[in-house]
């Protein structure tokens, strides 16, 4: 018979709970330098031995006395969820403030394990706990982990697998006499069945002792029963700290104080996070250009013509071919294009997560957002936005205050995601000479358009004080490749994840209402067309007068790069198809010398000091002159900033439903629609002028 | 053994003082960036003092101020590095 176990994990925020978890259950669950990753209950399944083990994550939490949402969820299933085992993970060279946690979780008198982990870090500053003195002391297993590489996962989980087994709980937390003795007599007072530890300390603090045990006790420490309940606690975790700490070194400076040195500078702060945005953009473009420009050869020039040819032998029907080159290669494919893109965005901003930097920017621009009325914490969702604003939504869950989470909440969707950026990338190119500058334009107007609701929220619905504000920073920590590579790879697969699914959906159904009702001559006169002629006239006044691209706009709604792939299966149809003679092994030489190339110019591109490959003109593709034929820069302009700045995206509109109502979401929904319109109406009429 | 630490002695000396501290008792906010000193008490002790004491800043412990940007104030104790606004740290009473 095979045994399931719960397993909870818990601990202070940014200790590498998740991290153990990832080894221990094999999952991808997302970990970042910095506090306040794990925002939701996230869940692992190991089949070990005997044993289905069902891990749980918990958001970080320094006490059980929530504040935040993301605690409270931690707390809740500590409380009421009944894990058969709580691992409590420590950092092992921030022992004596963890301890606290631990104490706390000690009085439910529940299987328990610790964890002591970051033992590689603790080694390097000379700072060692005593694991089996502390294992003596408390009567539970203490394993030493390194999520670093994974040492000591084997010894946790066979460590779990025996506590729950056991069933055995760690010896009861003793405080003071005086306390004690109170906490026996509420005990004996509700004989029926045992009570831990936590229960009864509720109890006493409810007044719920019969003979004014609470009073009796305040009166003789003199201070309120919450001081004394929590002094007891510091008390018994300082205790426990000094009995199992080792040894320690008298700490040495370390590297973390010499870079903040530098990098939290008043001044040069400021330029040094000017200096990263750029390089960070740089990067996204140069490096993955190259590669994006071979991926599009190899599908117009390797896969297309192939599988044509494999189609046309075993002669399928006209139909066929033309639903392949016009929803796949052009609708699917043209999407697809842009992965190299994705993915070098998402890997600069892992090392953005991964370093320890990104906080550090929320205390840099704490001195400019409190000036608009808002929190700096706050900035860390605003970040998170850049890569997409679904998390980042959900990350709004650490602000304390409602008032400042919806704030936040009615910014981030104006903070420009990688699908937005493939939009720009494509259409700057096309029309404009200094494409670079323009999708930086179009980043700044996002966070600009983000500030003014912000300040205009602040000036009506949310009015109130500037609420205080605590925030931990990380040590700088070298991001390990291989977790900054994993979490490009969760993020590439859940792009072509899309692409095969949802956008691949959205093209078929274009395909098909471009081709109903069957048998059309004219792709005007089909139902896709009716569709988009008859919202042209919303749209007309921005700039966007022609049907093929009223109707991209529609399904894309569900994702924004599905405007991309619409567009593409649309003007497929106009593409002249002169498909040059193809013959397999040549073509694949070519691909592969192809490729060659291109990683090389990747690789080039990064000692370049400018933003050079959006300079370059690349308009060879033929899908790219038709598409071009719709437009004018003004219109392309306006265009893209009514993407930009219109919620064009399910994803987001229903995680703000879910995270601040429906009436909320609905409402920013509107108003995002709006803003976007009218914004591109300025825009293309006086850019129409010029 | 009685299974209680509250007032047992270490076995090793915790925290070994070398830079000067701040010589009288001020709030937290009132610190220089360079300047260290201990932490005395909380005057106004509701759930932010409870929280930032579980973040480490506790009566009795070594601060450093390593920052300050506007409000916000960079301190550091043992190995963590915690910012407060300026309105919290009025409420940390340091020696
Ligand atoms: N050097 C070192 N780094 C570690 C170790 N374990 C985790 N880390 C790093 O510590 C950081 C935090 O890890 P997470 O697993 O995200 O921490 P968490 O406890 O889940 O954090 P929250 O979800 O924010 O509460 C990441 O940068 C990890 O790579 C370790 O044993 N040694
Ligand atoms: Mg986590």
């Amino acid at each position: 018979m095979r045994k399931s176990i719960k397993v909870a994990f818990a601990g202070n925020p940014n200790v590498g709970k998740t991290t153990l978890l990832n080894h221990a259950a094999k999952t991808n669950l997302k970990v970042g330098n910095w506090s306040g990753v794990t925002v939701e209950k996230r869940e692992g399944f190991l089949s070990y031995k005997d044993y289905d083990i069902h891990f749980v994550d918990l958001p970080g939490i320094y006490t059980l006395e929530p504040l935040s949402e993301d605690e409270w969820i931690a707390y809740n299933f500590i409380m009421k969820e009944n894990p058969d085992v709580v691992v409590d993970v420590i950092e092992t060279t921030n022992a004596e403030r963890d301890l606290l946690l631990t104490t706390e979780l000690l009085e439910f008198e529940r299987p328990m394990v610790v964890a002591l982990n970051m033992t590689d870090e603790a080694n390097k500053k000379g700072i060692e706990i005593d694991s089996s003195h502390t294992k003596e002391l408390l009567e539970i297993p203490v394993v030493k982990t390194n999520g670093r590489n994974g040492d000591g996962i084997q010894e946790l989980l066979d460590a779990i697998i025996e506590t729950a087994e056991a069933h055995s709980t760690p010896k009861a937390v003793k405080y003071g006499d005086q306390i004690e003795e109170f906490l026996d007599k509420i005990g004996e007072q509700r004989r029926n069945g045992k009570i831990d530890k936590h229960t009864l300390l509720k109890l006493l603090t409810e007044n719920d002792g019969r003979n004014g045990e609470k009073t009796k006790l305040e009166k003789f420490y003199k201070k309120d029963i919450i001081s004394i309940i929590k002094d007891e606690r510091y008390a018994f975790a300082n205790g426990l700290y000094r009995e199992i700490l080792k040894k320690k070194k008298s700490t040495a400076r370390d590297i973390t104080d010499k870079i903040d040195k530098i990098v939290l500078h008043p001044i040069l702060g400021f330029f040094i996070f000017l200096l990263a945005m750029f390089l960070l953009f740089k990067i996204s473009f140069d490096f993955s250009n190259p590669l994006m420009n071979w991926t599009e050869g190899l599908i117009n020039n390797f896969f297309s013509p192939l599988v044509s040819l494999l189609l046309t032998k075993i002669g399928a029907s006209e139909w066929l071919l033309s639903f392949f080159s016009e929803a796949i290669v052009g609708g699917v494919g043209f999407v697809i294009t842009f992965v190299p893109l994705i993915a070098t965005i998402y890997f600069m901003l892992a090392l953005l997560e991964m370093s320890g930097y990104m906080p550090r920017i929320a205390f840099l621009m704490d001195k400019f957002m409190h000036k608009l009325g808002l929190h700096g914490k706050g900035m860390i969702p605003l970040l998170l936005g850049f890569g997409c604003n679904v998390p980042a939504i959900i990350a709004t869950r650490t602000l304390e205050n409602k008032r400042d989470k919806l704030l936040v909440m009615a910014m981030i969707p104006f903070m420009s995601c990688p699908a937005r950026l493939v939009i720009f990338s494509f259409f700057a190119i096309l029309f404009f000479n200094n494409p670079a500058v323009i999708i930086f334009s179009l980043y700044l107007g996002g966070i600009l358009i983000g500030l003014l609701t912000a300040f205009f929220l602040r000036k009506t619905a949310f009015r109130g004080k500037l609420s205080h504000f605590v925030m931990e920073l990380p040590p700088y920590r070298m991001p390990r490749m291989r977790i900054v590579v994993k979490i490009v790879w969760v993020q590439v697969k859940s792009f072509l994840y899309r692409a095969g699914t949802l956008i691949f959906a959205a093209s078929v159904v274009v395909w098909v209402l471009l081709n109903t009702p069957p048998g059309i001559k004219n792709q005007s006169d089909s139902a896709a067309a009716y569709v988009g002629k008859a919202i042209t006239p919303i749209l007309r006044p921005i700039g966007i007068n022609d049907w093929r691209i009223s109707t991209s706009l529609i399904p894309a709604f569900l994702a924004r790069e599905i405007v991309l792939s619409s567009m593409g299966t649309i003007y497929s149809v106009n593409v002249p198809n002169n498909k040059p003679d193809f013959h397999f092994l040549p073509a694949i030489e070519e691909q592969v010398n192809g490729f060659g190339a291109a990683v090389k110019e990747s690789l080039l591109s990064l000692f370049s000091p400018s933003i050079k490959t959006l300079e370059t003109e690349n308009a060879d593709s033929g899908l790219r002159n038709v598409i071009r034929s719709s437009f004018t820069s003004a219109s392309a302009l306006s265009f893209m900033i009514f993407l930009l700045l219109y919620t064009s995206c399910l994803a987001t509109v229903a995680v703000m439903a879910r995270e601040a109502g429906k009436k909320f979401a609905l409402v920013f929904l509107g108003y995002s629609f709006v803003i976007a319109w009218v914004v591109a109406f300025v825009v293309y009429q006086v850019g129409s002028i010029l | 053994m009685r299974y209680r630490f509250g007032h047992s002695r270490g076995r090793t000396p915790v925290e070994t003082d070398t830079i000067k501290t701040y010589p009288s008792r001020t709030s937290l906010k009132e610190l220089q960036v360079g300047e260290a000193a201990h932490i005395v008490d909380f005057f106004n002790p509701d759930e932010i003092a409870r929280k930032i004491e579980a973040m480490g800043l506790r009566k009795g412990k070594k601060i450093t101020v390593l920052q300050k940007l506007g409000r916000g104030i960079l301190i550091k104790t043992n190995n963590s590095r915690i910012v407060i606004t300026s309105d919290v740290a009025k409420n940390i009473e340091v020696k």
